[in-house]
C-alpha cells in the first residue's frame, strides 16, 4: 500500500514542509540579530571597560534572580505572577525588620515568608486551577495594602552594619551576579535533573496529559511557586543590603523587567518549553542593550522603550515556527 | 462477490442540471495525501451518500467544499460557474451550507442567536421578528418545537443541538447541503423528522450530500453514493444498483483481513471487572468484564457514554463511582495516579489534548510515566532513562535516532505509537484503556497500530477500547459491548458479532429508553 | 421564562446586588453620621467612575472575547501624555490624537495576534513594555503640566450636582456599547467568538476582525480615559497611569465577566465599577486608611477567582465525600 510506505517517509516529507522552512528562517534571523548585537557592542566606546561591564552585571543579577523564579512560574503553564515585584518588596521589609534576630535568623525569615507567600498561591492556582493573573494582582493589592497597614507606608532603615557582609564580592565577582549565577545553575538543576523539574515542565506542556500519566499537577505547581518565592527572596536580602533600606519601592516595575529577560531568553509564555540558562541568556541581552543605548547617550526612557519593542519581537518572532 | 455489474454515474443523472461540480481534487498534509484526485457530480434535486471508513477523506472533501482548506490542485463549479472557494463566508454566499460532525454552537448564545450566527443575511440590527419566525418555522420542521429559542445553547442534549445545527442549515436556504454524520446523536423519531425534511429540500430542487457510517440510511434516503477510499474516489453508483454487501466491500477494499490481524484465541483470567459503574449525567450502571489477551471494544455514538467510562476507568472522572478489580486487587475510581499504579493505562485519540506533550521531546514522551523508578531522592538517573527510551521505541516501531526531536515533528500515526511506548515494559502486563485510539490516523499506520496491539494481547495485556468506526470494531474485538445513551445495551462475542446488531444496538435500544437523569 | 423574569435572575444583576449590599453596609458602619449618604460622595463615585469606567470596560471586552489586554496601564499612560502635549492649543485636537493614538495601538496588537495566531498575554505584554515606553520618552521622563485650567475645570465642573462633563462621557460610552453589543450583530458576534471560537468560526464569523475591532475599542476607550483623566489633573506623567491593571480586572470579575469567555455586558460591567469606586468613597468618608481599599480589593478578587476556578466543583465534590466518611 503506497500509503504505508508514504508514512514511514515523513522525515523527509518534513523537511520540504513549510513549517521546516519557517523554523529554519526563525533561527537564522536570532544569528543574524545576536551577532548585529554583539558587533554593536563590541564597537561602543567604554563598553569592554571591566568596571562598566560589572557594574551592568550587577544591576542585571537583581532582576535576574527574580526571573529565574519567574521562569518557574511560566513553564509550569501559569503564565506569569504580577506578584514578584511586591514579594519582593515586603521582604525587604521582613528582612530588615527580623535583623534583631541575627543575620542567619533574618535570612531564614525572609526566605520562609517569600517562600510561603508565593507557594500559597501556587497552591490555589495549581489545587483550585484559579486564573493564575487574577489570583498574582489579588496577590499584588493584598501585599501592599498589608504591608502598609502594619509599617504605615515608611521603609525600614536600620542603623547596625550585619547586612555588610551581603555587598562584599566573591573574589573579582559582585556578590548579586554570584547569587544570580549560583541561583541559574540551581534552577538548571533542578529543571533538567530532577523529577520535579521534568513535572514542571510536563505540566506546563500538556495539563492533561500530565494527569492522565500520574502526575497530580498541584504538587509541582505548588513548588515551583515556592521556588520563585526562594529566588525573589535572594534578590530582596541582597538589595535591601546594598540600599540598607526595607521598603515598598524595591521591586516596583520587577515583574515587567523578570518576564521581560524570561520571554527574550526564549521561555514560550504558554509553558512547557525553556530553561533557566534561556533567561540567563535573556537577562544578558537585555543588560547589553541598556548598556550599549546608556553608553551612547540615549535615556532610560529610550532603553526602556527598545526593550519593550524587542519583547514584543520576540514574542512575535517566536511562534513563526509552530502554532498557537 | 459483486452480483451485478454497478452502472457508474458521470454528470449526475442525465435530466437533471449539474449542480456541484468537482474535478480532480488534491489535498496533502505534510507526507500524507489526504485527497487523491478525487471528482464528484451532483445534479438538483439528489441526495448522495458520502461513503468510507475514518481517514478515508470524507471530512477533508467537506472542508474544501465549505471554504475551510483550499485544494492544492483541481477544480469546483457552482451552478456551472467555475468558483475558488476563499472562506467559509464564500461558500456561504455561493449556496453551500454544511453541519458539522463535531458540533459548532456557542454555548453561551441563545439558540435563535446560534441558528442566525454567521448568516450572510442578516442585518447590522439582528433583532427581528421575521428571524425568530422564520427559527421557529425551521425547528418545528425537524420537530423540535419544544427547544426554548431564548435559553442558551450550553443547556441543551446533545441531540438538541445537533436539531439545533440543522435548522441553523435550514434557515441558510442553501441549494447544496451538506451533513456530516448527523444522526449519531439522535433518537429514531428525531432521524425520521430529518429525513422528511431533506425529502421536502429534494423536491424543492436542492441537493444534499449525506455523510454516514449507518449503511441503513444510506439506502434508505440517499439516490446514490459516492465511496471514498485512502483519498480516492472509488466509484460513483445509483443505490438502486447497490446492495449492502457490495457498499462494504467497495469501502474497505479487499484488504478486511489483512487489516485486522487475527486475534490469538487464547483468553486467560480476568483482569479487569468493572461492576455498576456510574457517572452522574452520562452512564447509568455499567459493567464489564475484561480477560487478559482481549480486545474489548465499547461501541457506541457520541454522547452515548463510551468515552466517559474510558475516562472514569483511567482516573480522570472526579465524580465517577463503582465497583472495579483490576487483577484482583480492587480499585478505587478517581484518581489517574491510583489508575497508573493498578497498571491501568490511557491512549487517547485526541493525543494533542490527552495523549502526548507535543513541544516536547520523543524521549521525553516515551519516559513521561517511569521518572520515578529511575529517580533517586528526586535526582533523575539520565543515563537509565535514556536506555529505556531507546529499547520503547525499537518496540513499537519509532526510529530511535529521534529522540531528542519534538514530538510534534511525528506523524499522528508515529505520536500514537509514542503513547503506546509509554505503556510498556513497566513490570506484570497491564490494563490498556483506550478512547478511539486511530482517529485521524492514516491507513498505514492504523495497520501498524492494531498490529502492536494484537501483539500487547499475546504478551498478556488486556485492551478495552472505544471506538466511532464500526468496521474497526468488528475487525478488532474479540467481545463487542455496546451502549446507548448511558446503559449497556448488549454483549455480543466474536461469533455473533455482525455491524448490522451493533447498529441496531447502539441506535434503537432493545428495552423501552430511560434516558440518563441529568 | 418570561423576558422580565429571565432579566432578573441575569448574571448582570448581581453586581447591582452586590452594590446594594455593599451602600447597606456602609451606612450601618456610618452609624446615622450621615457621612455616606450625601451629595458629595456621589460626586466622587462618578468622577472615580469617569476614570476607571472606560478602561475596565475595554479590558472587559476582550474577556468576554476570551482575552486580556495587559496593555490598557500603558495606553492610558501614551494618551494622557500625549492629549497634555498636543492639546494646548485646542484641547479637541489632542483628545482625538490621543484617541487615534489608542486605537492604532489596539488594533496593531489586534492584527499581530490574529496574523500571527498568538495569545494576547504576550503580545499585549509587549504592548504594554512598549507603550509605556514610549509614554516615557515622549515626556522625557517628567510630569507634564496642563496650561488650560479652564478646559481642567471645565472636563470637573459639577453639572445637576453629581455629575461632570467626564463622568457623563463615561455614561454615555457605556450606554453605546450596551446597546452594540445587545442589539447589533457585531455585538452578537464578539460574544460568540469568546464563547466558542471555532463553533464561530465554522459558523461564518469572520474571527479576526472581531479580535481586531475589539482590541481597537479597548486602545480606544482606555485613552480616552487617560486623555481626560490628565486633562483634569492638568498634568500628565507617564508613571502615575501606570496601574490600572488591578481595579479594572476587578471591576469586571464583580461585574460577572467570566474569564473563560462569552460571559459578560456592559451593564454587569458598570455595576462592577460602581461597586469598587463606593468601596474607595465610602471607605476614606468613613475614615479608614487608603490600604484597607487595596485589601478590599485584593480579597474580593481572591474570592471571586475561587468561584471561577475551574476545579472548584471537583475539589468540593471530593472534600464531600471525605467528611461523609468520616461521618
Amino acid at each position: 500500500m503506497t500509503t504505508l510506505a508514504q508514512s514511514k517517509n515523513d522525515t523527509v516529507g518534513r523537511l520540504l514542509n513549510p513549517a521546516g522552512r519557517r523554523k529554519r528562517l526563525l533561527v537564522l534571523i536570532r544569528v543574524i540579530a545576536l551577532a548585529a548585537l554583539t558587533a554593536v557592542a563590541l564597537a561602543t566606546p567604554g563598553f569592554l571597560s571591566l568596571p562598566s561591564m560589572l557594574s551592568m552585571l550587577t544591576t542585571m543579577s537583581f532582576i535576574g534572580c527574580v526571573a529565574i523564579g519567574m521562569t518557574f512560574i511560566t513553564l509550569s503553564g501559569s503564565l506569569m505572577s504580577f506578584a514578584l515585584g511586591a514579594t519582593l518588596s515586603v521582604t525587604t521589609v521582613v528582612f530588615m525588620a527580623s535583623l534583631p534576630l541575627g543575620l542567619a535568623g533574618a535570612l531564614l525569615v525572609a526566605f520562609a515568608f517569600s517562600a510561603l507567600i508565593t507557594a500559597l498561591q501556587g497552591f490555589v492556582i495549581g489545587y483550585m486551577r484559579a486564573n493564575p493573573i487574577i489570583v498574582s494582582l489579588a496577590a499584588q493589592a493584598l501585599i501592599y495594602g498589608f504591608v502598609t497597614f502594619a509599617t504605615g507606608g515608611r521603609g525600614i532603615y536600620p542603623e547596625g552594619g550585619e547586612t555588610d557582609i551581603l555587598k562584599s564580592n566573591l573574589g573579582v565577582i559582585p556578590g548579586p551576579l554570584a547569587a544570580f549565577l549560583l541561583t541559574v545553575l540551581i534552577g538548571q538543576f533542578i529543571l533538567s535533573f530532577t523529577r520535579l523539574g521534568r513535572h514542571i515542565i510536563m505540566i506546563g506542556s500538556n495539563r492533561r496529559a500530565a494527569e492522565a500519566a500520574g502526575i497530580e499537577p498541584w504538587h509541582a505547581i505548588t513548588a515551583a511557586y515556592a521556588f520563585a518565592g526562594i529566588c525573589t527572596a535572594v534578590s530582596a536580602v541582597l538589595m535591601a543590603a546594598r540600599y540598607a533600606s526595607g521598603d515598598m519601592e524595591h521591586g516596583l516595575g520587577c515583574d515587567y523587567h523578570a518576564i521581560s529577560a524570561v520571554l527574550v531568553g526564549g521561555t514560550a509564555i504558554g509553558g512547557g518549553e525553556g530553561s533557566a540558562l534561556r533567561t540567563l541568556f535573556g537577562a544578558l541581552i537585555i543588560a547589553v542593550v541598556q548598556g550599549v543605548l546608556l553608553l551612547n547617550g540615549f535615556s532610560t526612557q529610550m532603553q526602556y522603550l527598545i526593550v519593550g519593542i524587542i519583547v514584543l519581537a520576540v514574542i512575535a518572532l517566536q511562534t513563526l515556527g509552530e502554532r498557537r | 462477490m459483486l452480483q451485478r455489474v454497478p452502472t457508474e454515474l458521470k454528470q449526475g443523472s442525465d435530466h437533471r442540471r449539474t449542480v456541484l461540480d468537482v474535478s480532480g481534487i488534491s489535498k496533502t498534509f505534510g507526507a500524507v495525501a489526504a485527497l487523491d484526485d478525487v471528482s464528484l457530480h451532483l445534479a438538483a434535486g439528489e441526495v448522495r451518500a458520502l461513503c468510507g471508513e475514518n481517514g478515508a477523506g470524507k471530512s477533508t472533501l467537506v472542508k474544501i467544499l465549505t471554504g475551510v482548506y483550499r485544494p492544492d490542485s483541481g477544480t469546483i463549479s457552482v451552478g456551472g460557474q467555475p468558483v475558488t472557494i476563499d472562506d467559509t463566508r464564500h461558500a456561504q454566499e455561493l449556496g453551500l451550507a454544511f453541519v458539522s460532525q463535531e458540533l459548532s454552537l456557542c454555548p453561551h448564545l441563545s439558540v435563535l442567536d446560534n441558528i442566525w450566527l454567521g448568516s450572510i443575511k442578516v442585518p447590522l440590527l439582528h433583532r427581528r421578528s421575521q428571524f425568530r419566525r422564520q427559527a421557529r418555522e425551521a425547528l418545528e420542521r425537524l420537530g423540535a418545537a419544544h427547544i426554548d429559542l431564548d435559553t442558551p445553547a450550553g443547556t441543551l442534549t446533545i441531540g438538541e443541538r445537533q436539531l439545533v445545527e440543522i435548522a441553523r442549515m435550514l434557515t441558510r436556504d442553501a441549494r447544496v447541503l451538506i451533513l456530516d454524520e448527523p444522526s449519531a446523536t439522535l433518537s429514531d423519531l428525531e432521524i425520521e423528522r430529518i429525513f422528511a425534511a431533506l425529502t421536502a429540500l429534494k423536491k424543492d430542487g436542492r441537493s444534499i450530500i449525506y455523510i454516514t457510517h449507518r449503511l441503513a440510511e444510506v439506502f434508505q434516503i440517499c439516490d446514490s453514493v459516492t465511496v471514498l477510499r485512502n483519498g480516492r474516489s472509488i466509484g460513483t453508483h445509483p443505490i438502486a444498483s447497490l446492495d449492502r454487501a457490495a457498499l462494504i466491500e467497495m469501502m474497505l477494499g479487499r484488504s478486511f483481513e489483512e487489516m485486522y490481524p487475527e486475534s490469538s484465541r487464547e483468553a486467560g483470567e480476568v483482569a479487569l471487572d468493572v461492576k455498576d459503574l456510574v457517572i452522574p449525567g452520562k452512564v447509568t450502571s455499567f459493567s464489564v468484564t475484561v480477560p487478559k489477551g482481549e480486545i474489548v471494544c465499547i461501541a457506541g455514538q457520541v454522547g452515548s457514554g463510551a468515552v466517559d467510562i474510558i475516562n472514569a476507568l483511567a482516573g480522570l472522572v472526579y465524580d465517577a463511582s463503582g465497583t472495579v478489580v483490576v487483577n484482583g486487587r480492587p480499585m478505587a475510581l478517581g484518581s489517574a495516579a491510583r489508575a497508573l499504579n493498578h497498571e491501568i493505562m490511557l491512549i487517547s485519540g485526541d493525543r494533542a489534548e490527552e495523549g502526548i506533550f507535543r513541544r516536547l521531546s520523543v524521549f521525553d514522551n516515551l519516559v513521561a510515566t517511569r521518572l520515578s523508578s529511575y529517580a533517586c531522592g528526586g535526582v533523575l538517573d539520565l543515563g537509565g532513562l535514556r536506555r529505556a527510551a531507546r529499547a520503547l521505541a525499537k518496540q513499537v516501531g519509532v526510529d530511535a535516532g529521534r529522540l531528542r526531536s519534538p514530538a510534534d515533528t511525528l506523524s499522528g500515526g508515529n505520536q500514537q505509537k509514542l503513547a503506546f511506548g509509554r505503556c510498556l515494559d513497566r513490570g506484570p502486563p497491564g490494563i490498556l484503556v483506550m478512547n478511539e485510539p486511530t482517529r485521524g490516523i492514516d491507513v498505514g499506520a492504523r495497520a501498524d497500530i492494531y498490529a502492536i496491539m494484537r501483539k500487547l494481547c499475546a504478551r498478556g495485556y488486556a485492551i478495552l477500547m472505544t471506538s466511532n468506526d464500526l468496521e474497526e470494531v468488528v475487525g478488532l474485538a474479540d467481545t463487542v459491548v455496546t451502549v446507548y445513551r448511558g446503559r449497556q445495551v448488549n454483549v455480543h462475542g466474536r461469533q455473533s458479532l455482525s455491524m448490522h446488531r451493533i447498529v441496531a444496538d447502539i441506535g434503537h435500544p432493545l428495552e423501552s429508553s430511560t434516558e440518563v437523569q441529568a | 421564562m418570561s423576558a422580565l423574569t429571565r432579566w432578573l435572575a441575569s448574571p448582570s444583576l448581581r453586581p447591582f446586588v452586590l452594590l446594594a449590599v455593599v451602600i447597606v453596609a456602609l451606612v450601618a458602619f456610618d452609624g446615622a453620621q450621615g457621612r455616606i449618604l450625601n451629595r458629595a460622595i456621589l460626586f466622587s463615585v462618578l468622577q472615580q467612575f469617569a476614570t476607571l469606567g472606560p478602561v475596565a470596560l475595554g479590558l472587559g471586552l476582550t474577556m468576554i472575547l476570551r482575552e486580556f489586554d495587559l496593555s490598557i496601564g500603558g495606553v492610558m499612560s501614551l494618551a494622557g501624555c500625549i492629549a497634555v502635549m498636543f492639546g494646548a492649543g485646542t484641547p479637541a485636537f489632542g483628545i482625538v490624537l490621543a484617541l487615534a493614538v489608542g486605537f492604532a495601538a489596539g488594533a496593531a496588537q489586534g492584527a499581530i495576534m490574529v496574523r500571527l495566531n498568538l495569545s494576547s498575554v504576550g503580545v499585549t505584554l509587549g504592548g504594554l513594555l512598549t507603550l509605556g515606553g514610549m509614554a516615557y520618552v515622549i515626556t522625557e521622563n517628567k510630569a507634564i503640566g496642563y496650561d488650560r485650567m479652564d478646559i481642567a475645570m471645565q472636563v470637573n465642573d459639577p453639572i445637576l450636582g453629581v455629575f461632570s462633563l467626564r463622568s457623563l462621557v463615561a455614561l454615555g460610552i457605556f450606554v453605546v456599547a450596551a446597546l452594540a453589543i445587545g442589539w447589533t450583530r457585531p455585538g452578537r458576534d464578539v460574544r460568540a467568538v469568546g464563547s466558542d471560537r471555532r463553533s464561530a468560526s465554522v459558523a461564518g464569523v469572520d474571527t479576526g476582525k472581531i479580535i481586531i475591532g475589539i482590541f481597537a475599542v479597548s486602545g480606544t476607550l482606555t485613552a480616552l480615559a487617560g486623555a481626560l483623566l490628565s486633562y483634569s489633573l492638568a498634568a500628565a506623567s507617564p508613571v502615575a497611569l501606570a496601574d490600572a491593571l488591578v481595579p479594572a480586572a476587578a471591576a469586571c470579575i464583580i461585574g460577572g465577566v467570566s474569564l473563560s469567555g462569552g460571559k459578560g455586558t456592559p451593564l454587569g460591567i458598570a455595576g462592577g465599577v460602581l461597586v469598587l469606586c463606593f468601596l474607595r468613597s465610602g471607605l476614606s468618608a468613613i475614615g479608614l486608611p487608603p490600604y484597607m481599599h487595596d485589601i478590599v480589593t485584593g480579597g474580593v478578587l481572591v474570592v471571586v477567582a475561587l468561584l471561577d476556578a475551574e476545579d472548584l466543583q471537583r475539589r468540593l465534590f471530593a472534600l464531600s465525600n471525605v467528611s461523609s466518611r468520616h461521618a
